[in-house]
Order: structure tokens, then sequence, then C-alpha cells
């Protein structure tokens, strides 16, 4: 194809865009709409990712010791599990520390605490674990590993981050399978649209074809429409993606029990790009696909 | 320039045209003629490769049109003109750019499909009517404007299916003027009529069709 060609069925495509203006708009919206809900959809689990990553990697063991067990032993084991390779820190708890952690971090509880005498609460050591820990699995068998009968209890809070954990990855599969709904709905729509503007211009084409228009010259101006609407379709859509994040991060703020969220991320530069060629896609992919069907019917 | 051997065309169990050959030579105008049904359209479109022969052998400004592949199509149509009786032109494309498309088409520069108009518009008589749209013409008008986007990329065969039938007597003649001019420039011209004033008028060689059969050639 000659540059003066392709200069030519340049010139269609955007004559054409402005000629069906309407159609070109609700077919930009559609990939907009479509696009922002996959958006939305990395954002969450963008953000929830990191959230339980920030978890993760704050990797502690608890283990409170029985009431028989004295001093010497306590200081024992808390070398034992000091020497241990995958350890970083280990804290020895009195039950003094403990009631003081607790005066501390719940109101009104003094006068029923000096009621129960000084050692309501157990010793325990809280042991800091390697980043390279940071698996559920790992730290159970850690907790396994150091298990002993001086100790009383074991509280590693992996159940529940493995509960959530879990949760994320259905949340994934659920928004894998949505996604791909949103995206075979907007191609749908987007065919549809497109496949009114081809006929709006049948007489053309058809016109065209008895001049000697050769096939790309008829498909090329319509997939280029698709792809400059499914342009405009992601670079909307980003922009609404951006104001809905600003807006979250402002009620976020203002919000005193959702501030661990208030470091909302925005989606990645790789999403973004990632959202772009989707959209370019899904333009150029529903444009190719109600041009092959029109050219076929009519032969 | 056209030759037919033995063509056949058939449509389920109809037969449109039957044992069909003829041979049209270079710089020729002729008519194609014969009652409505008799097969005239079906062999226009034969000769466009709009439809293929069910059988026989067709050949088309060196082309076997037997054998044409889809893809080669557009190859065939850019040597050849096609005027219809309904003119077929695009409503919402000036005179200017209707024309043009011809040349468009094959990647012709904008500059010279500009100065090229202006030239095919003054052969049919239509000077500076570029900018215009098909609406604000007269049918006569509309077709002669047909004419100058056949001609545009100076085509060596230029096929008319009832170039007359929409307009009064005066314009039909003024359209066969233009017809007979382009084929004294060398251009092979084949008409399909059933105008037989017209074809008295412009005598020239009739190919008659009668039931999808030959009856002349």
């Amino acid at each position: 194809m000659t540059l003066t060609s392709f200069q030519h069925i340049l010139r269609r495509a955007t004559r054409s865009i402005w000629e069906n203006l309407y159609l070109t708009a609700v077919s930009a919206s559609v990939i907009g709409a479509s696009l922002i809900l996959l958006g939305l959809y990395s954002l969450i689990q963008n953000n929830l990712s990191t959230v339980i990553d920030s978890w993760n990697k704050d990797v502690h063991v608890s283990v409170y010791f029985a009431d028989d067990v004295d001093d010497t032993r306590r200081f024992e084991l808390r070398d034992q599990i000091q020497n241990m390779n995958e350890v970083v820190k280990v804290r020895y708890v009195t039950e003094a520390d403990a009631k003081q952690w607790m005066l501390e971090e719940v109101s009104g509880i003094n006068a029923t605490l000096s009621e129960l005498g000084d050692n309501i609460l157990p010793a325990s050591l809280e042991i800091t674990l390697d980043a390279q820990m940071a698996h559920p699995k790992r730290i159970e068998e850690f907790a396994t590993r150091i298990d002993s009968p001086d100790f009383a209890a074991t509280d590693y809070g992996v159940e529940w981050v493995d509960k959530f954990n879990a949760f994320l990855r259905i949340f994934q599969v659920l928004g894998t399978f949505v996604g791909l709904l949103i995206i075979v709905a907007a191609m749908f729509l987007v065919t549809n649209t497109v496949h009114l503007v081809i006929y709006n211009r049948r007489n053309e084409i058809e016109i065209a074809k008895l001049v000697g228009a050769t096939k790309s010259f008829i498909i090329l101006p319509f997939l280029i429409e698709g792809a400059i609407q499914g342009l405009i379709g992601a670079l909307g859509a980003l922009t609404g993606l951006w104001l809905i994040h600003q807006t979250l991060v402002n009620q976020l703020q203002q919000t005193e029990t959702l501030k661990m969220f208030t470091q909302l991320d925005f989606i990645s530069p790789g999403q973004q790009v990632i959202l772009i060629l989707i959209g370019l896609s899904l333009g150029l992919g529903a444009a190719l696909i109600a041009t092959v069907r029109f050219l076929r019917k009519v032969g | 320039m056209i030759r037919l051997y033995n063509v056949h065309k058939q449509y389920g169990q109809h037969v449109a045209l039957r044992d069909i050959s003829f041979t049209v030579s270079k710089g020729e105008f002729c008519y194609i003629t014969g009652p409505s049904g008799a097969g005239k359209t079906t062999m226009l479109k034969l000769l466009y490769g709009a439809i293929q022969p069910s059988a026989g052998q067709l050949q088309v400004a060196g082309m076997n049109l037997s054998l044409l592949k889809k893809s080669q199509l557009p190859i065939l149509r850019q040597q050849i003109g096609i005027v219809f009786q309904d003119f077929k032109l695009i409503p919402t494309r000036t005179v200017g750019e209707n024309i043009g498309l011809a040349l468009e088409v094959i990647g012709t520069p904008r500059a010279l499909i500009e100065r090229r108009v202006q030239a095919v518009l003054n052969i049919v008589g239509l000077p500076g009517r570029d900018h215009l749209y098909p609406a604000y013409l007269s049918g006569g008008e509309q077709q002669r404007v047909a004419i100058a986007r056949a001609i545009i990329n100076d085509p060596s065969i230029l096929l008319a299916d009832e170039p007359t039938g929409n307009l009064d007597g005066a314009m039909a003649v003024a359209v066969m003027d233009i017809l007979q001019k382009i084929n004294l420039r060398g251009t092979t011209v084949l008409v399909a009529t059933h105008d037989a004033a017209l074809m008295k008028r412009f005598p020239y060689r009739c190919i008659r069709f009668r039931n999808g059969q030959l009856e002349k050639r």
C-alpha cells in the first residue's frame, strides 16, 4: 500500500467519525464504561493485595508460657528460638508488661485488672520472623517446630489471613470471569454499533467495490475508526478511574476507621497500558468482526 | 477485448443465459439488447465479475473471468468503467468526490485527482460542477457524473447498463453523444438497452438476447 493510499484511507476514517459522531460517541462510551469496570476491579485487587502483603511481611508468632515455667527455662527457650535462622528478633514480654499493655490499649479496664491480681495475663515471647517466612504454611510449620509443653498457647494469626487470601483468590477468579463477560458484552455492543455505521455506508461500499476498491481499501477505514474509538474510550476510562480514585482517597481520609486504606494506590503504569491496549483491541476487533460480517453478507 | 465461449449461467433451476459465444473487438461500440428478462443485465454482471459463469469461458481485458479469484476482482474493475441506470452516486459526497473515488481506490495523489476530475467534467459537459452534491443535479447531469466516474481512469472497456433508462429523450441523446465521444477516444463501449429509437439514432452492432439465448450476434 502506498503512502497516498494510506492518506486516502485515513481521510475516509476521520471523515466517517465526523459524519457518525453520535455512533462514535456510543462506541467510545461503551468501551470506556467497560474499561472503567475492569480498571475498578484492578484498583480493588491491587489495594487488597497490598494490604495482604503488608500483613504478611509483618510475620509475627506469639507463644504464651504455661504458669509453672520459671524464668530460667523462659530465658533458655527465648535463646533457643533466637538462635534459629528464620528468627529476626525475640522479645520477652513479662506478665507485668502484658498487663501494662492491656491498661494502655483498653480504657476503663484498670479497676477490673486490679481486682484480678498481677499475673492475670501470661508472659510470652513475641517472635519476629524473616520476611521469607511470609507464607501461612511456613509460619504454621515454624509454630509446630517450636511447640513445647512449656508453652500454654501459640498464636500466629495466619488462619484469618489464610481465609482472606482464599477470599482474594475467589475474588480473582470471579473478577476474571466477570471481566471476560464485560469484554464480550462490550465487543457485542461495539460490533453492532460499527455495523450500523457500515450499514449507513453500504451504498458507498458497493460503489467503491464497483470502481475497483480492494478489500483493504474498504476495511481499513473502519479498522482505523474502531481503533480511534477504542483509544478515546480507553483514555476516557483512565480519566474516569483517576477521578474515582481521587474521590475515594478524599473520602477515606475523612473516615477514621478506614485510615489503613488512605494509601490507596492507582493502577500501575503497566495496567494503564494494558487498559489502553484492551480498548484498542476492543475497537479494532469489533470493527473487524462487523466489517467482515457485512462484506460476507453482501458478497 | 471481450470473448465469450459457450457461457452458461444458471440460478438454481432457472437458466439465465444459455450457451453464449461472441466477441467484441477493441475500440468497438456495441449494444446488448433484448426484451426485459432476456439476460442483458446478467450478461453485464458477468462481464464486470459480479457473478461467475456456471459454465464456459469468459475473457475480459485479457483476464479469464472463469478462473478469476475474488482477490483479483479489483484489478478487473480498475480496467473497466461501469455506468448504471440508477447512476449509483454517493449522495453525501460531492460530484468531485464521487468521480475521484475511482482514482482514490488506486492510490492516486489528491492533486492529480482534482486535475483529472476537472478534465472529465469537461468531457461530459459539466465543467465547474465538482463542488455540488448529486441531489442538486438533474437526472441527465447525474448520469453524466456517473459516466465521468467511469472514464476517469481511462478504462479500456466501458459497460453501461440501461444508461438512458431513467432519462427523457433529449437527455438520453446527450448521454449517448458522450458515450460515442468516449468510444471515439478508443474505449470499447458496451451498452445494454432496449431503447429501439436510440439504437436507430446511433446505429451500431447489436447483440440481441431472447430468453437467455443469443438471437443475433
